[in-house]
């Protein structure tokens, strides 16, 4: 599997560290909501099809990066910076909870 | 001249004789044989016995496919078991041997198995071993008392037991166009492809380009195609845009038209060139891959279709035209297809007298008829072959009156006088690596053969792949391919090779089995028979996967290559479905076996990678055991002559309780982490506040994940108002440095901060001890050293030797104690002149395990007790958990459960029997060193405490704390330790750490 | 100032080795700069960092992901986004730039000590690089001048292609004695030199 770092082109899938599902929201950091930081810390999305992930380019630049791929087909349909994108949800996109 | 050699003809070096040896007797070929061809042409019809029932067997074809053939090579003292001999180069001084025979191929003890062949038939041992334990002969019992005995006599190769000595090597290769087989398609591919300019790699998985141009034996642009293909590869050097591979398998089609290939670079070099690899994994990344990987002859199904002397006809005719070989005197055909009669004709041009042609087929073309007359061939259509006779070879084929509409055999059977006898199934197209790239194959009817499936990976291809059986169209598709992958197009008027050869039809008849008495093989490496598939059928076996692994059909080394469309095409008879319906399994990497050294590669023995500190080298001058900790090595104890470990290191934590030490720990992580919102980040992430310290201070801090648990520990220092240096343990350096980039990046991206690894920049010794500071003061310039310049937790710049150092006054061994950090180029210096101004003091080197010592008997927390499952209160840090401020891990870490009193606390223990303790031993209330259970927590470190004058552990112990006072036993029953310990507090030594504040 | 130890001094030895027999594929030296210091820029300061590199080295440093310049006494490339590496055969860089450099532009950190500089050049350059790092080191995909991060296992590299067959990786220094043992592993069989 090939990732398109947007800064070093593409790189062999070895040169990077998953670093989880792309659409969990970080509660404030002071919230005492318990519920909030549980689905945080541990929910996970596991669609079958397009899913945003976060990955790090630990291998190169270390930039974290928020890769859609297709976890059917490992097709990778987008690759942005992690920095400067604000962590979204689609609702359309969210599978089944693991 | 040897017996079966042509006197003319073929691609080998009748001047160039090459010597090896096979089983031991001399034998010779030439320059451009295989160890196959080379032994034919010896007259060698016997190469080795089958899997189950050691039946004789000869070699059914000419190449990768090859089923039977399996020899060991040996070099040296490594033997490498279950190369096809069709595959080996032959090279002055090469030793093959035969396998699976005793005592010799020729009179093997186990061909007995023969007789006993209803035994062994399909799920032979499924059934006898599998299942419960009932009686003595039955069960995986039964099982474990046979299977010395049937791994002996059944199976492959012997794998030696010398280590391999030689080099493998990984490549990594990028291109525009990959081009997978020489062929006539490939070799025209890679023309058009290199001719466009773009970067062209071409991988042939034999010594010679040229694939079916090399034996074909016709005609292209006026030449023998062997000389037009030579001439076109010879063409491609010129090019310098295009790689060119022989004696490399692509093996694996991956995600993003990654592909996985192996070069054999010397396995067919007498002596190899310095520093060459044996075999050399290419992972190439190309844009476009043009698939030319040819088509695989298969075998016909009928009793005695393995009898050595049979063989697959276009292996006959490339052994004919490419190696001037023989496969035999006196030839008999049989065959479903036209393919065939072009073998009768290379046979007969290179000197064999070809007696008939059996075709199942009612009706054979006029074509294929002047072919067979042409090569003094009778033609029987509508025949069939029903048996074979002779013993370790063919002496005559047995053949019967065919319908080749029902299947059904009529007249009398005749025997026909031959010693050698080709056979022609028809054509599989070699889509491995397609179907690994992913979608189904798509079954041709008229062609009785699976196609590539619709193009998932970036491919093309051409050619005999495509089920284009003729040069003419391999030309065509192979130009067309090249310029499809350079992003241009074929024109009608282009100017392409003219091939000319006698047209066959390329589609066969649909019969792949003679049903008559006998055993009718459908993998030859498996011993698997036409029965054995009818068998697993009635037993219920419906799916081709289960069919698969019932009967191991296609499940040798050789994947089934020659035998997975004969094997379909029973399974679909039996069950009345169109083979389309029962379907195929689909390939998965790799196409032919892969050596694991090349996987392994770089990774293995010496060149794997290793950390060394600044002052390795001086570490090993004096005497030092080192220690891998992970990857960096470490000095472990400097052991005085005579000395153990044990009393080595409590000599160096001794010496340094009472005078001095000195450790070298280069290896903490060290973070650099600047900018104007550094103290803020530090703020977030650590326990504790970081934005109070005052320049020019250090800190403990603490690290805990999302979820509350504790990650990592170690001091920060301030240097300046925007800068600070991170240090954690050695052990979670890059899990910290990921940590916080994470929250850099997707969490906090408005905290202006840089971190970066200085782990390497800065060497660090520590030196502590009642003498230190005397030490320091004796070498240290520019700075006094004192308490007031220096109190505990604070850094003084100045020069050691010249140097510039920064010294940090903090304790890991509770001892009054320095960290002396320098740019790592002057690490050995500095260490050398504190060594040199501790000469006086009595100081000493210390290794781990006196560090570990004596951070036991202080209490300190290392990577043991942070193990991922303990909380700041589980190891009595709570007081770092500041209450003013939220940081990563505060909302979850008051959970309940993470809270509760009976949880695993950190605790001390010291052992009553006077007896050493070790790790991972349980602790528990009640010794049963019968049914050793009830374990109340475990031991995470343990040492010879030369402070206590005992045997001491760390301990994680539920509900610790409550336990101060009681007994406890360690029951380790795998070391067989077990004895009685008190529970104590974790502060063995200078509770009140008076020794360390001075 | 005392004399700097590198980690290759003790096994670094002049001479041929390897199947050289019919000419050297490869020259391997260690380049031992006296200052390499990474620069990182704030958001929207890269030109301001890059402003600040000219100013004390007098390198122009081109804009673009991975862009660098090499003299043959000092070199600059980008190696991650707004991050830079300044490489001196000069001691005390860092200090320079650290002046150049304002608290609002970015960052100056100095490695002079934390990485080890191996130049490979030679015919067969990108040949024996491409055994170890997964990246593409042909002219049209890695032009002179430019930087790359990448990893070999283990061992991060950062590698700037200083002439057309010449290539200078700046590797961990904890690293660099094995990464050397490895090299030289590789550069057997196209027989090689160590200057």
């Amino acid at each position: 599997m090939l990732i398109t770092c947007p800064y070093c082109g593409p790189r062999d899938v070895s040169e990077f560290t998953y670093q989880g599902d792309g659409n969990r929201q970080r509660p404030a950091p002071a919230s005492q909501n318990l519920d909030a930081w549980n689905e945080y810390v541990y929910e996970r999305l596991n669609p079958a099809g397009d899913h945003n992930e976060v990955w790090q380019h630990s291998g190169g630049c270390r930039s974290h990066l928020r890769v859609v791929r297709n976890t059917l087909t490992h097709e990778i349909s987008s690759v942005a910076f992690a920095r400067g994108h604000v962590a979204h949800r689609s609702p359309a996109k969210r599978g089944t909870k693991t | 001249m040897s017996p079966r050699r042509a006197t003319s003809g073929g691609r080998i070096d009748r001047l160039r004789t090459i010597h090896f040896t096979f089983d031991g007797a001399p034998c010779t070929g030439h320059a451009g044989d295989t160890l196959a061809s080379a032994l034919l042409a010896s007259g060698v019809t016997l190469f080795g016995r089958s899997f189950k029932y050691h039946r004789p067997r000869g070699v059914l074809t000419a190449g990768i496919d090859e089923p039977n053939a399996l020899v060991t090579v040996l070099r040296g003292d490594v033997r490498e078991p279950n190369i096809p001999a069709t595959t080996v180069e032959i090279y002055d001084g090469l030793v093959a041997e035969s396998q699976n025979r005793f005592p010799s191929l020729a009179w093997d003890i186990s061909a007995i198995n023969q007789l006993a062949g209803k035994l062994i038939s399909a799920g032979f041992y499924y059934k006898t071993f599998m299942g419960p334990a009932i009686g003595p002969l039955k069960g995986t019992r039964f099982w474990m008392l046979c299977e010395r005995f049937i791994r002996r006599a059944a199976g492959l190769g012997r794998a030696g037991r010398a280590a391999d000595p030689s080099r493998y090597e990984r490549m990594n290769a990028f291109c525009d166009v990959l081009i997978v087989g020489s062929g006539p398609a490939g070799l025209m591919a890679a023309a058009s492809a290199a001719d466009n300019g773009a970067r062209v790699i071409l991988a042939e998985l034999d010594a010679r380009l040229g694939g079916s141009a090399n034996w074909s034996g016709e005609i292209i642009d006026g030449m023998p195609a062997a000389e037009w293909a030579a001439g076109l590869a010879e063409g491609l050097k010129a090019h310098n845009n295009i790689r060119v591979l022989p004696r490399t398998t692509v093996w694996g089609f991956y995600d993003g038209n990654t592909l996985a290939a192996l070069e054999r670079v010397t396995d067919h070099k007498e002596r190899l060139g310095k520093g060459e690899p044996r075999h050399r994994h290419w992972v190439i990344r190309a844009k476009k891959v043009v698939l030319a990987t040819g088509a695989l002859e298969r075998p016909m199904v009928f009793p005695g279709n393995d009898r050595p002397g049979v063989m697959l006809a276009g292996a006959a005719r490339r052994y004919a035209n490419e190696f001037g070989v023989l496969a035999g005197g006196k030839v008999a055909l049989f065959t479903n297809n036209d393919t065939a009669y072009h073998a009768a004709t290379a046979l007969q041009k290179a000197g064999a007298s070809v007696a008939a042609i059996f075709d199942v087929r009612a009706n054979v073309s006029d074509a294929m008829r002047n072919l067979a007359s042409d090569a003094g061939a009778e033609v029987h259509a509508g025949h069939a072959v029903v048996g074979t006779e002779g013993s370790r070879a063919l002496a005559g084929v047995k053949v019967q009156r065919f319908d080749s509409t029902n299947g059904a055999l009529s007249g009398e059977s005749r025997t026909v006088e031959a010693d050698c006898l080709l056979m022609s199934g028809g054509w599989s197209p070699a889509i491995h690596l397609a179907s690994q790239a992913g979608g189904k194959a798509q079954w041709d009817a008229e062609l009785q053969a699976f196609l590539a499936p619709q193009a998932a990976g970036n491919w093309i291809g051409a050619g005999a792949f495509n089920g284009s059986f003729s040069t003419a169209e391999a030309i065509a598709e192979g130009h067309a391919a090249g310029l499809a992958a350079t992003g241009s197009k074929a024109a009608a008027n282009d100017d392409l090779p003219v091939a000319d050869a006698v047209a066959g039809d390329p589609a066969p008849a649909s019969v792949f089995e003679i049903r008559a008495n006998g055993k009718s093989f459908v993998d030859f490496q498996h011993d698997v028979t036409a029965e054995d598939v009818r068998l697993a059928h009635r037993e219920g076996f419906v799916s081709v996967e289960h069919l698969k692994r019932y009967t191991t059909l296609g499940m040798a080394t050789d994947q089934g290559k020659t035998s997975n469309i004969p094997g379909l095409a029973i399974m679909a008879e039996a069950l009345g479905k169109p083979i389309p319906e029962v379907g195929t399994t689909r390939f998965r990497p790799p196409f032919a076996p892969v050596s694991v050294g090349s996987l392994a590669a770089e990774r293995y023995g010496d060149i794997r990678a290793e950390r060394l500190t600044p002052m390795h080298d001086w570490h090993l001058e004096h005497g030092a055991t080192m220690y891998a900790a992970g990857l960096w090595h470490r000095p472990m104890v400097y052991g005085d002559p005579g000395e153990t470990i044990e009393q080595s290191y409590v000599r160096e934590a001794k010496t340094t309780r009472e005078t001095a030490g000195i450790v070298d720990v280069s290896t903490l992580g060290k973070i650099a982490v600047q900018g104007p919102d550094a103290a803020e980040l530090l703020d977030r992430v650590y326990t504790n506040m970081f934005s109070t310290l005052a320049i020019g201070k250090a800190r403990y801090g603490l690290m805990l994940r999302e979820d509350g648990i504790a990650l990592d520990d170690g001091t920060t220092w301030r240097l300046g108002q925007n800068d600070f240096l991170m240090t954690t343990t050695t052990a979670n350096a890059g899990k910290v440095m990921q940590h916080l980039e994470y929250f850099l990046d997707l969490i906090w991206p408005e905290l202006k901060v840089t971190l970066t690894s200085v782990t390497d920049q800065w060497a660090g010794a520590a030196i502590g001890g009642p003498q230190a500071r005397a030490i320091l003061a004796n070498c240290v310039k520019e700075t006094p050293v004192d308490n007031t310049a220096l109190p505990f937790m604070g850094i003084v710049h100045g020069r050691i030797a010249g140097v510039p150092v920064m010294i940090c006054r903090l304790s890991f061994s509770g001892e009054m104690a320095f960290e002396v950090y320098c740019g790592a180029d002057y690490g050995t210096r500095v260490w050398q002149a504190l060594m040199d101004a501790g000469k006086p003091f009595g100081l000493v080197p210390y290794g781990l395990e006196a560090l570990g010592t004596m951070r036991i008997e202080k209490g300190h927390v290392t990577g043991a007790e942070l193990d991922g499952r303990t909380t700041a209160r589980d190891l009595h840090l709570d007081w770092m958990l500041s209450k003013k401020k939220p940081f990563i891990g505060s909302a979850m870490m008051d959970r309940n459960g993470l809270a509760t009193p009976d949880r695993l606390q950190l605790v001390g223990l010291v052992s009553l029997d006077s007896r050493a303790l070790s790790g991972g031993a349980h602790v528990v209330e009640e010794l049963d060193e019968q049914n050793p259970h009830g374990s109340i927590g475990h031991v995470t470190a343990a040492c010879y405490s030369p402070a206590l004058g005992k045997y001491i552990a760390l301990a994680l112990v539920k509900g610790g704390k409550a336990r101060h006072g009681s007994r406890a036993f360690v029951s380790d029953p795998l070391r067989k330790r077990f004895g009685p310990v008190e529970i104590v507090s974790h502060h063995f030594y200078d509770a009140e750490g008076s020794r360390m504040h001075g | 100032m005392a004399e700097r130890l590198s980690p290759l001094e003790p096994v670094l030895r002049q001479g041929s080795y390897g199947q050289f027999e019919n000419g050297v594929g490869i020259i391997l030296s260690e380049t031992a700069p006296g200052s390499i210091v990474q620069l990182a820029a704030w958001p929207g300061q890269e030109k301001a960092i890059i402003a600040a590199i000219k100013k004390a080295t007098g390198l122009a440093l081109p804009d673009g992901a991975g862009g660098g310049v090499a003299s043959s006494t000092k070199a600059a490339f980008g190696f991650a986004p707004a991050k830079f590496m300044v490489v001196d055969e000069a001691e005390g860089v860092a200090e320079a730039l650290a002046k150049a450099v304002a608290p609002e532009g970015g960052t100056v950190t100095d490695l002079s000590h934390g990485r080890t500089a191996i130049r490979i050049s030679g015919p067969k350059a990108e040949w024996v690089l491409a055994k170890f790092f997964a990246i593409d080191f042909s002219l049209v995909a890695f032009p002179v001048g430019a930087g790359r991060s990448t990893m070999h296992h283990d061992i991060f590299a950062q590698i700037q292609r200083s002439a057309a067959d010449q290539y200078d990786v700046y590797v961990f220094r904890s690293f660099a004695r094995s990464f050397w043992h490895t090299l030289r592993r590789g550069c057997e069989e196209v027989g090689y030199e160590v200057r």
